[in-house]
Protein backbone atom coordinates (compact mmCIF):
# COMPACT_ATOMS: atom_id res chain seq x y z
CA UNK A 1 0.00 0.00 0.00
CA UNK A 2 2.45 2.58 1.16
CA UNK A 3 4.83 1.19 -1.89
CA UNK A 4 1.84 2.23 -4.58
CA UNK A 5 0.93 5.48 -2.57
CA UNK A 6 4.80 6.89 -3.11
CA UNK A 7 4.66 5.84 -6.28
CA UNK A 8 1.18 8.34 -6.80
CA UNK A 9 2.81 10.93 -5.04
CA UNK A 10 6.00 10.91 -7.14
CA UNK A 11 3.82 10.61 -10.10
CA UNK A 12 2.10 13.86 -9.26
CA UNK A 13 4.55 15.62 -8.50
CA UNK A 14 6.67 14.81 -11.36
CA UNK A 15 3.25 16.07 -13.18
CA UNK A 16 3.13 19.62 -11.49
CA UNK A 17 7.14 19.83 -12.21
CA UNK A 18 6.17 19.26 -15.95
CA UNK A 19 3.67 21.93 -16.02
CA UNK A 20 5.46 24.05 -13.85
CA UNK A 21 8.65 23.61 -16.78
CA UNK A 22 6.13 24.26 -19.69
CA UNK A 23 4.58 27.36 -17.86
CA UNK A 24 7.92 28.90 -17.66
CA UNK A 25 8.68 28.25 -20.94
CA UNK A 26 5.40 29.57 -22.18
CA UNK A 27 6.30 32.75 -20.23
CA UNK A 28 9.60 32.78 -22.04
CA UNK A 29 8.09 32.64 -24.95
CA UNK A 30 5.70 35.38 -24.44
CA UNK A 31 8.96 37.91 -25.17
CA UNK A 32 7.85 40.36 -22.95
CA UNK A 33 11.80 40.99 -21.76
CA UNK A 34 12.94 40.97 -25.50
CA UNK A 35 10.50 44.04 -26.65
CA UNK A 36 11.98 46.16 -23.10
CA UNK A 37 15.37 44.71 -24.31
CA UNK A 38 15.30 45.95 -27.76
CA UNK A 39 13.51 49.26 -26.67
CA UNK A 40 17.06 49.83 -24.55
CA UNK A 41 19.19 48.74 -27.44
CA UNK A 42 20.89 45.45 -25.15
CA UNK A 43 19.21 43.29 -27.56
CA UNK A 44 18.70 44.20 -31.45
CA UNK A 45 18.40 42.82 -35.62
CA UNK A 46 21.60 41.12 -36.97
CA UNK A 47 21.84 40.92 -40.77
CA UNK A 48 22.47 36.96 -40.48
CA UNK A 49 17.73 37.09 -39.14
CA UNK A 50 18.11 36.46 -35.82
CA UNK A 51 18.41 38.77 -32.96
CA UNK A 52 21.20 39.23 -30.91
CA UNK A 53 22.28 39.90 -27.28
CA UNK A 54 24.84 43.08 -27.01
CA UNK A 55 27.10 42.77 -24.13
CA UNK A 56 26.09 40.86 -20.95
CA UNK A 57 22.41 40.06 -20.14
CA UNK A 58 20.35 37.95 -17.80
CA UNK A 59 19.51 34.10 -18.10
CA UNK A 60 15.85 34.98 -18.99
CA UNK A 61 16.65 37.19 -21.33
CA UNK A 62 18.94 35.15 -23.22
CA UNK A 63 16.35 32.36 -22.80
CA UNK A 64 13.65 34.48 -24.51
CA UNK A 65 16.00 35.43 -27.45
CA UNK A 66 16.83 31.94 -27.80
CA UNK A 67 13.30 31.12 -27.82
CA UNK A 68 12.43 33.34 -30.54
CA UNK A 69 15.10 32.58 -32.59
CA UNK A 70 14.45 28.71 -32.84
CA UNK A 71 10.98 29.63 -33.71
CA UNK A 72 12.69 32.03 -36.69
CA UNK A 73 14.85 28.82 -37.83
CA UNK A 74 12.08 26.45 -38.01
CA UNK A 75 10.08 29.05 -39.98
CA UNK A 76 13.16 30.44 -42.44
CA UNK A 77 14.10 26.13 -42.91
CA UNK A 78 10.47 25.37 -44.52
CA UNK A 79 10.05 28.27 -46.48
CA UNK A 80 13.93 27.51 -47.37
CA UNK A 81 12.51 23.65 -48.27
CA UNK A 82 9.61 25.34 -50.25
CA UNK A 83 11.63 27.26 -52.40
CA UNK A 84 14.64 25.13 -52.71
CA UNK A 85 17.29 27.56 -51.08
CA UNK A 86 19.87 27.16 -47.92
CA UNK A 87 18.31 28.16 -44.33
CA UNK A 88 21.65 30.90 -44.87
CA UNK A 89 19.79 32.48 -47.70
CA UNK A 90 16.27 32.86 -46.05
CA UNK A 91 17.82 34.04 -42.93
CA UNK A 92 20.38 36.67 -44.33
CA UNK A 93 17.21 37.81 -46.45
CA UNK A 94 14.99 38.49 -43.66
CA UNK A 95 18.09 39.99 -42.14
CA UNK A 96 18.00 42.50 -45.16
CA UNK A 97 14.60 43.32 -44.32
CA UNK A 98 14.77 43.47 -40.79
CA UNK A 99 17.15 46.06 -41.50
CA UNK A 100 15.99 48.08 -44.03
CA UNK A 101 12.07 48.26 -42.51
CA UNK A 102 11.96 46.93 -38.84
CA UNK A 103 14.76 48.49 -36.89
CA UNK A 104 13.84 52.01 -35.54
CA UNK A 105 15.78 55.07 -34.65
CA UNK A 106 17.93 54.42 -31.58
CA UNK A 107 17.65 50.96 -31.67
CA UNK A 108 20.76 48.30 -31.91
CA UNK A 109 21.71 46.69 -34.75
CA UNK A 110 24.53 44.58 -35.97
CA UNK A 111 25.84 44.53 -39.13
CA UNK A 112 27.98 41.20 -41.15
CA UNK A 113 31.05 42.85 -39.50
CA UNK A 114 29.92 42.11 -36.23
CA UNK A 115 29.80 45.48 -34.69
CA UNK A 116 26.88 46.96 -33.07
CA UNK A 117 25.47 50.04 -33.85
CA UNK A 118 22.74 51.92 -32.85
CA UNK A 119 20.30 53.12 -36.00
CA UNK A 120 21.00 56.79 -36.52
CA UNK A 121 19.69 57.95 -39.85
CA UNK A 122 19.28 54.66 -42.91
CA UNK A 123 21.49 52.05 -42.35
CA UNK A 124 23.98 50.97 -44.72
CA UNK A 125 22.84 47.14 -45.70
CA UNK A 126 25.74 44.60 -46.21
CA UNK A 127 26.26 44.70 -50.23
CA UNK A 128 24.07 41.14 -51.15
CA UNK A 129 20.82 42.83 -49.92
CA UNK A 130 18.94 43.16 -53.16
CA UNK A 131 17.40 46.76 -53.08
CA UNK B 1 67.23 -8.42 -57.79
CA UNK B 2 62.93 -7.31 -58.21
CA UNK B 3 63.89 -3.02 -58.66
CA UNK B 4 66.38 -3.69 -61.61
CA UNK B 5 63.94 -5.58 -63.46
CA UNK B 6 60.73 -3.38 -62.69
CA UNK B 7 63.21 -0.23 -63.26
CA UNK B 8 64.81 -2.23 -66.73
CA UNK B 9 60.76 -2.22 -68.22
CA UNK B 10 59.84 0.62 -67.51
CA UNK B 11 62.71 2.71 -68.78
CA UNK B 12 62.38 0.72 -72.44
CA UNK B 13 58.57 1.09 -72.56
CA UNK B 14 58.93 4.98 -72.18
CA UNK B 15 62.53 5.79 -72.20
CA UNK B 16 61.81 8.18 -75.43
CA UNK B 17 58.51 9.37 -74.44
CA UNK B 18 59.55 10.51 -71.13
CA UNK B 19 62.94 12.37 -73.01
CA UNK B 20 60.29 14.16 -74.93
CA UNK B 21 58.15 14.79 -72.01
CA UNK B 22 60.32 15.78 -69.78
CA UNK B 23 61.11 19.33 -70.63
CA UNK B 24 57.42 19.76 -70.48
CA UNK B 25 56.74 18.56 -66.63
CA UNK B 26 60.11 20.66 -65.31
CA UNK B 27 58.30 23.61 -67.01
CA UNK B 28 54.61 22.87 -65.63
CA UNK B 29 56.08 21.77 -61.89
CA UNK B 30 58.03 25.59 -61.91
CA UNK B 31 54.66 27.14 -63.30
CA UNK B 32 52.60 25.20 -60.58
CA UNK B 33 54.83 26.25 -58.03
CA UNK B 34 55.20 29.82 -58.99
CA UNK B 35 51.20 29.73 -59.01
CA UNK B 36 50.87 28.57 -55.71
CA UNK B 37 52.58 30.91 -53.79
CA UNK B 38 51.26 34.15 -55.89
CA UNK B 39 48.06 32.35 -54.92
CA UNK B 40 47.93 32.15 -51.68
CA UNK B 41 47.44 35.93 -51.16
CA UNK B 42 44.43 36.63 -52.67
CA UNK B 43 42.70 33.39 -52.09
CA UNK B 44 40.56 34.57 -49.11
CA UNK B 45 38.37 37.54 -51.03
CA UNK B 46 38.11 35.93 -53.95
CA UNK B 47 35.88 33.42 -52.06
CA UNK B 48 34.10 36.03 -50.16
CA UNK B 49 33.35 37.85 -53.55
CA UNK B 50 31.60 34.79 -55.18
CA UNK B 51 29.47 34.42 -52.06
CA UNK B 52 27.94 37.78 -52.70
CA UNK B 53 27.42 37.59 -56.29
CA UNK B 54 25.39 34.19 -55.05
CA UNK B 55 23.58 35.53 -52.87
CA UNK B 56 22.36 39.06 -54.22
CA UNK B 57 20.32 36.79 -56.45
CA UNK B 58 18.90 34.64 -53.62
CA UNK B 59 18.33 37.43 -51.76
CA UNK B 60 16.62 39.32 -54.70
CA UNK B 61 14.41 36.19 -55.37
CA UNK B 62 13.28 35.36 -51.98
CA UNK B 63 12.52 38.74 -51.05
CA UNK B 64 8.98 39.10 -50.97
CA UNK B 65 9.17 35.82 -49.55
CA UNK B 66 10.98 37.02 -46.30
CA UNK B 67 8.85 40.05 -45.80
CA UNK B 68 5.36 37.79 -45.67
CA UNK B 69 7.51 35.30 -43.39
CA UNK B 70 7.33 38.79 -41.17
CA UNK B 71 4.28 40.04 -41.17
CA UNK B 72 3.04 36.59 -40.74
CA UNK B 73 4.91 35.61 -37.64
CA UNK B 74 4.95 39.27 -35.75
CA UNK B 75 5.29 37.02 -32.48
CA UNK B 76 8.88 36.52 -34.06
CA UNK B 77 9.59 39.85 -35.02
CA UNK B 78 8.61 42.47 -31.62
CA UNK B 79 9.26 45.76 -32.28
Amino acid sequence: MTVQRNRIITALSAAVLMIGIAGAAYAQASGSLVSAALAEGSVGEQADGYLGLRGQASGALRAEVDAINIKRRAAYTSLAAQRGVTVKDVAATVGCETLASRVAAGRAYQLPDGVWRVKSGPITLPAYCAS
Amino acid sequence: MNEIVLTDVRSRATSGVMKRIAPFFLAATVAACGGCVQVQAPDKPIEINLNVNIKQEVVLSLKKDAADLITSNPELFPK
